[in-house]
């Protein structure tokens, strides 16, 4: 049967206007529990949707002994969506109305209820209500569109239990309504429906206490967890905001946090004003609740309250919250000594637009109260404050890494209010810590997916006639690979040979990604999320699954593989005479390792073709190296370290710094041309949709320390021009003093800006700076980052090799991709080195306390940050000590340098310190750094103590706390 | 317009049928046809009646939107008009209706020039910026006669059955104006049509005059007076119809009679909305398939 009702509903659309909309209640809803006999069989629309469960056994309630379903409000699902996705939890019946206003509230839990819905062994069921003849109802005269929907959700409560009662069954199965919402709950008891707060009722889950931890804490409208004095000031209401912001009064922009001092901040305000691009926030009540990547309003300072970004170190590690008078003076310190050049626009937060709260990783502090179930949280972001959460099981979480989830922040409390979300591991543990990396960086890496993997090619896979069509056959070219050793994923291949007419003919054949990965399907879709592959110290994260990536992509030797092949005739001055690029197959005649292709170019013995083709090759390398470099091209340096793993434990046994070779540059020589060949045809082919990257040239502000460090040493640095700032850094040499040219071109990378992925009809500034070519773009490492299959792409619909389609076209779809792939890249880094930085505490972990040799990299107002080059280890050493005197202290911005007592600490100064893995602090295990030589008055205190073992701070620490 | 044509002995027996007060279908002088009123036919409006008298059927939409007020005018709300008499007859298909329709429309504007017969300041949002525009659409859906009579009782009928959306005007602290709706349906604006008028048509046949002529009845008379009449007897507004002459007697006879029929068309109209209204919701639609 089909009744047909209309019912109103006005929308604001510009104008207003009356929409009409038909709605049809049907009488053949399934209520969708296995048990029932009355409701049709196959649910409408075919598929056999997952029910709900015929004798819901779930966990023993001690409300409600016997079978039951819930049934949730919106706002519990909104806030304890944590908690229904608890395994535990099972047979929920979800009704249309709540999945509605969840919807339109926040996409993010939409989609989890959804997710929870499609898994089977949940059995959460969603019921359109709606739709249903007996539970539609209409809104009443007087009646908000609230109260409407929750006695739309009570009328459905009501149905379920009298539709359940008819089920002829020896148990009886309820419906139990779980709703935060006092006068909800009130209405549904004289009602007669079964009601219980989401609290009442997971505390009666008396089998599984541990749920109790993973309920938000959401203050019931106005009542405030506790009293105490209010902190902050009140945000001023969205509404007000967006006046403000179109006003001017406000600017709005995105809040970050400082990782190292938790109390100040800059809010980089959107649009494209020159003007306070970057604002100061500077103390906890300017700060105001905002959390790191939230979008704020800021209000800026009358011009004599502005501040300057202060270099002071400050670490957030208050237990006692209450004591507020500690912090003023705490801000105090932030405020000395200011330099009138450096105030910069300062401000304070007066509003949140957008939250952009995660689950955050980190470890539980555990509350110095026994028994206490309130313990603070300390993220391992330093940038995110402390999370005040409820548990129960601290003792068993502590030394654990979890996962927290943030539910509020009052006026009152010194610190947001969060809850438990999910225990990650024991904090040390190798595979946690992997995890919190790869989590702490946005990098996904779960394993593909059933719908991804459906999409790569079968096994045996082979080439077919099909393929060699429109396919060069290069097989009988001597082709070989050159890569890292242990590398599986091997994405180019080189070859060089003489042709008759004197010149040579050099390829480079990059694995065709792109006949694989074909655009839209799901294996493309997960690729482009990932964005690029990640290496991090022990394990790699791919970017396409294994099956391409370290085989049917990968150009292993002596077997056929389709490539992309850029093939140039050059004469013997490396001058490139023609290019042509082709679709092709290849057969490498070797995999070999930088060290095996440096031994084979340099051992006279061997004069096979494969030799002479790297000969020639390396012969080529060279010219076009010294070209690039006579250009401008930048030669900078980065301390990298290899770890030595163990093969049992997979722990570091050794380090050794990254040696470079001859062969190295020489493949990176190649590449770079490939890509630059790559980069002009596209962008010929397509000006406004071609996929390149760029790299601007920095402000000259930033080579400030650069130079100035450099004057310290006596020598000039220019950096009027790449050409310059290259010339000058090679001139920059000390016969006394070999490493500073090193240490000179680390503090040159620093000064450096990203390197960003663009699309051409997006931007006019084509330039890449460090690599002095006025066109770059990535093209030759497909298997690995997803920017290249891009670029192959328009490429082979540049030679016609393949078709082109819309999305390839469009360039705002381009640029959205350009800065996806360009924050995949930045968190990729950044995962790479906290990687690295883990195994480091790792090596030294069993290597006690080590002495080594440094140089002094950066001054700061309290510290120093020294670089070890033997580890490429690069750490801090703070003067400033809680439990000690305060050395005297004094800065000069000048030169940079610090004047500790009567030593004064220089950039570039050589020093000794003694390193060691300060683990008295499990949340951040660091690498502590204390200064052995100079010795420095009232320091002696850290070297006697460093000669001991570490294991004695932990004692005198908590001495400390009592205090 | 739709006529009949009729024959000189048709033409007699209507006019001495008339002299006698008695009309063909059995009504005096003075007596309108059997009318249907409902109202809300048409959902996504903001007012709809349906009117049949007789054989003639109207259908009224009103539909309120946001417009900008008349220069002469800023503190008011207006109404416009528009007829579409294509679905009546064949003749009338197209582009042939226009003349008629806006023939009728300007009848309307100037039934409703009255200053008081809609309160055009409640339709006011904020001056000179935003008032509501009530478009008025009337649909000629058959024709049978006295088509004045049945439209004006439609219109005062929709005008009745009118729900506004309920607007607020928020303004800070700079001036700028933003129009806030109100998100429950129920918060509405009615208007008051008591000083509504209705229109009275008052066909001269032969020496008498009738009332809620039918097509027959029009075909047999020379002139008509269409006399707008408000619920207290007010007459709004008047004109003459027809190609025939009427001499002043007449014209005060007519006018008399108009005011007395138009009165009681008025409480007769008014009880029948009353009634419909406190039906409430649970009244069953008849529409247009009943």
């Amino acid at each position: 049967m089909l009744t047909s009702r209309t019912f109103v509903k006005r929308t604001r659309a510009g104008a207003v206007v009356k929409v009409v909309r038909e709605h049809y209640l049907r009488d053949d809803i399934a209520c969708g529990a296995a048990a029932c006999r009355l409701c049709p069989r196959a649910a409408p629309g075919g598929g056999s949707a997952p029910g709900l469960e015929a004798r819901p056994g779930g966990p023993g309630s001690s409300l409600c002994p016997g079978p039951h379903f819930l049934l949730p409000d919106t706002n519990l699902l909104l806030h304890q969506i944590d908690i229904l996705e608890d395994p535990v939890i099972k047979n929920v019946i979800v009704l249309q109305t709540v999945l509605q206003e969840v919807r339109n509230r926040s996409a993010p839990v939409y989609k989890r209820i959804r997710d929870l819905i499609q898994n089977p062994e949940k059995h959460f069921y969603s019921f359109t209500n709606e739709h249903h003849r007996d539970t539609y109802i209409e809104q009443k005269r007087g009646e908000t569109s609230n109260d409407r929907n929750d006695r739309a959700i009570r009328v459905a409560v009501k149905w379920y239990n009298e539709h359940l009662k008819k089920i002829e069954d020896e148990e009886k199965t309820q419906v139990i309504f779980l709703t935060n919402d006092r006068i909800n709950k009130e209405k549904a008891l004289e009602e007669g429906i079964t009601a219980y707060t989401c609290e009442e009722y997971i505390k009666s889950l008396t089998a599984n206490p541990e749920l109790v931890d993973r309920l938000a804490c959401v203050s019931d409208e106005g009542k405030e967890i506790e009293g105490g004095k209010i902190i902050f000031p009140e945000h001023i209401p969205l509404s007000k905001l967006q006046q403000g912001i179109k006003s001017g009064i406000y600017l709005q922009g995105t809040y970050r946090a400082n990782r190292e001092n938790y109390l100040e901040a800059t809010v980089w305000v959107h649009g494209d004003a020159e003007e306070n691009k970057e604002i100061i926030v500077q103390g906890l009540k300017h700060l105001n609740r905002a959390i790191h990547e939230d979008v704020v309003a800021v209000e800026l300072l009358a011009k004599d309250e502005w501040v300057a970004p202060s270099s002071v170190v400050l670490q957030d590690d208050g237990q006692n919250e209450e004591n507020i008078e500690n912090e003023e003076e705490k801000e105090n310190i932030l405020k000395t000594s200011i330099n009138k050049d450096m105030l910069r626009p300062t401000g304070r937060v007066v509003g949140i637009i957008k939250r952009n709260w995660r689950p955050y990783c980190g470890m539980l502090s555990k509350s110095q109260i026994k028994e206490a179930r309130r313990h603070l949280f300390t993220p391992a972001d330093r940038r995110i404050p402390r999370i005040r959460i409820e548990t129960r099981q601290a003792d068993a979480l502590e030394g654990q890494r979890i996962i927290v989830a943030i539910d509020g922040w009052p006026r009152n409390s010194r610190y947001p209010n969060g809850h438990f979300v999910k225990n990650l591991g024991s904090a040390g543990d190798k595979e946690t810590e992997t995890e919190v990396l790869l989590l702490e960086h946005d990098v996904p890496h779960q394993a593909f997916s059933q719908a991804v993997l459906s999409f790569l090619p079968k096994m045996p896979w082979s080439i077919t006639e099909e393929d060699m069509k429109h396919r060069e056959d290069l097989r009988h070219l001597n082709v070989c690979s050159v890569d890292p050793p242990g590398c599986t994923d091997i994405d180019d291949a080189l070859h060089c040979r003489e042709i008759g007419n004197g010149n040579l003919e050099v390829g480079v054949h990059i694995a065709d990604v792109s006949h694989f990965i074909r655009p839209g399907n799901a294996l493309d879709e997960e690729s482009v999320k990932r964005g690029t592959t990640v290496y991090l110290c022990e394990k790699r994260i791919d970017m396409v699954p294994e099956l391409l990536s370290s085989n049917l992509c990968s150009l292993r030797s002596n077997v056929d593989r389709l490539a992309f092949s850029c093939i140039w005739e050059m004469n013997h001055k490396a001058e490139i005479l023609k290019t042509r690029f082709t679709k092709s197959i290849i057969n490498s005649r070797a995999s070999l390792t930088y060290a095996e292709a440096q031994m084979r170019i340099d051992s006279a013995t061997m004069n096979d073709d494969i030799t002479t083709s790297l000969r020639g090759l390396n012969k080529l390398a060279k010219i076009l190296k010294k070209k690039r470099i006579d250009n401008g091209a930048l030669t900078l340096a980065s301390p990298e370290v290899r770890f030595h793993m163990d093969s049992e434990t997979h722990d570091p046994i050794d380090l050794q710094t990254k040696e470079l070779k001859e062969t190295n540059s020489m493949v990176e020589e190649f590449m770079l041309l490939a890509n630059i060949s790559v980069a002009q045809k596209i962008y010929d082919e397509f000006p406004e949709f071609a996929l390149l990257r760029k790299h601007p040239a920095p402000p000259p502000s930033n080579y400030d320390i650069l130079v100035k460090a450099a004057k310290s040493k006596n020598l000039e640095i220019k950096t009027d021009s790449a050409k310059a700032l290259a010339e000058s850094l090679d001139k920059a040499e000390s016969p006394t003093f070999p490493y500073l040219n090193t240490l000179l071109r680390i503090l040159t990378t620093r000064c450096m800006m990203q390197a960003v992925y663009f699309c051409s009809g997006m931007d006019n500034d084509f330039h890449h700076y460090g690599l002095a070519s006025p066109i770059y773009t990535h093209f030759t490492s497909p298997i690995r980052r997803y920017a290249d299959i891009i670029v192959h792409r328009l490429l082979a619909v540049a030679i016609g090799a393949d078709s082109t389609y819309p999305d390839l076209t469009d360039k705002h779809k381009l640029a959205e991709m350009c800065k996806n792939l360009n924050y995949r890249h930045k968190m990729a880094q950044y995962a790479q080195r906290a990687s690295v930085a883990f195994h480091t505490q790792l090596f030294f972990k069993t290597k006690g306390v080590v002495n080594e040799d440094a140089y002094i990299l950066f001054v700061r107002k309290n510290a120093i940050v020294v670089l070890i080059p033997r580890y490429g280890l690069e750490g801090t050493v703070f003067f400033e000590e809680k439990d000690k005197p305060t050395p005297k202290l004094e800065y000069n911005s000048e030169v940079p340098s610090l004047t500790v007592e009567d030593t004064t600490l220089c950039v570039f100064d050589k020093v000794k310190v003694n390193v060691m893995l300060d683990d008295s602090n499990i949340q951040h295990q660091k690498m502590r750094m204390v200064l052995v030589e100079p010795k420095i008055l009232g320091n002696d205190m850290h070297a006697s103590l460093s000669a001991e073992a570490s294991s004695k701070e932990e004692p005198e620490k908590k001495k400390m706390r009592q205090k | 317009m739709a006529s009949v044509v009729l024959s000189e002995a048709e033409k007699l027996y209507i006019v001495h049928g008339v002299q006698e007060d008695l009309r063909v279908d059995g009504r005096g002088c003075e007596d309108y046809r059997c009318a249907e009123v409902e109202t809300d036919v048409v959902s996504n409006t903001s007012g709809s009646a349906r009117v049949k008298l007789g054989e003639t059927d109207i259908l009224v939409g009103i539909k309120a939107e946001m417009g900008t007020p008349k220069l002469e005018k800023p503190d008011e709300g207006y109404l416009e008009f528009f007829v579409d008499c294509s679905s009546n007859s064949p003749e009338l298909e197209g582009r042939g209706g226009e003349e008629l329709g806006t023939d009728i429309a300007n009848t309307l504007y100037r039934i409703f020039s009255c200053e008081n017969s809609v309160d055009l300041k409640s339709l006011c949002i904020n001056p000179k910026e935003h008032c509501w525009v009530l478009y008025v659409d009337v649909l000629l859906l058959e024709c049978g006669g006295n088509i004045f009579d049945a439209i004006s009782i439609a219109v005062k009928a929709a005008l009745f059955n009118t729900r506004i959306p309920k607007v607020r005007v928020l303004e800070d602290e700079e001036g700028t104006k933003e129009i806030e709706l109100s998100d429950d349906p129920y918060d509405c604006i009615r208007l008051n049509i008591d000083e509504v008028p209705c229109v009275v048509t008052l066909s001269k046949i032969g020496y008498r005059h009738v009332v809620d002529a039918t097509l027959q009845e029009e075909a047999c008379s020379l002139a008509s007076l269409l006399i707008s009449v408000t619920s207290k007897g007010a007459i709004t507004s008047m004109k003459k119809v027809g190609k025939g002459s009427l001499d002043p007697e007449s014209i005060f006879e007519m006018m008399e009679t108009g005011q007395r029929v138009g009165k009681s068309l008025h409480i007769a109209l008014q009880k029948i909305l009353d009634e419909e209204e406190n039906l409430g919701t649970s009244r069953p639609k008849v529409g247009f398939l009943g």
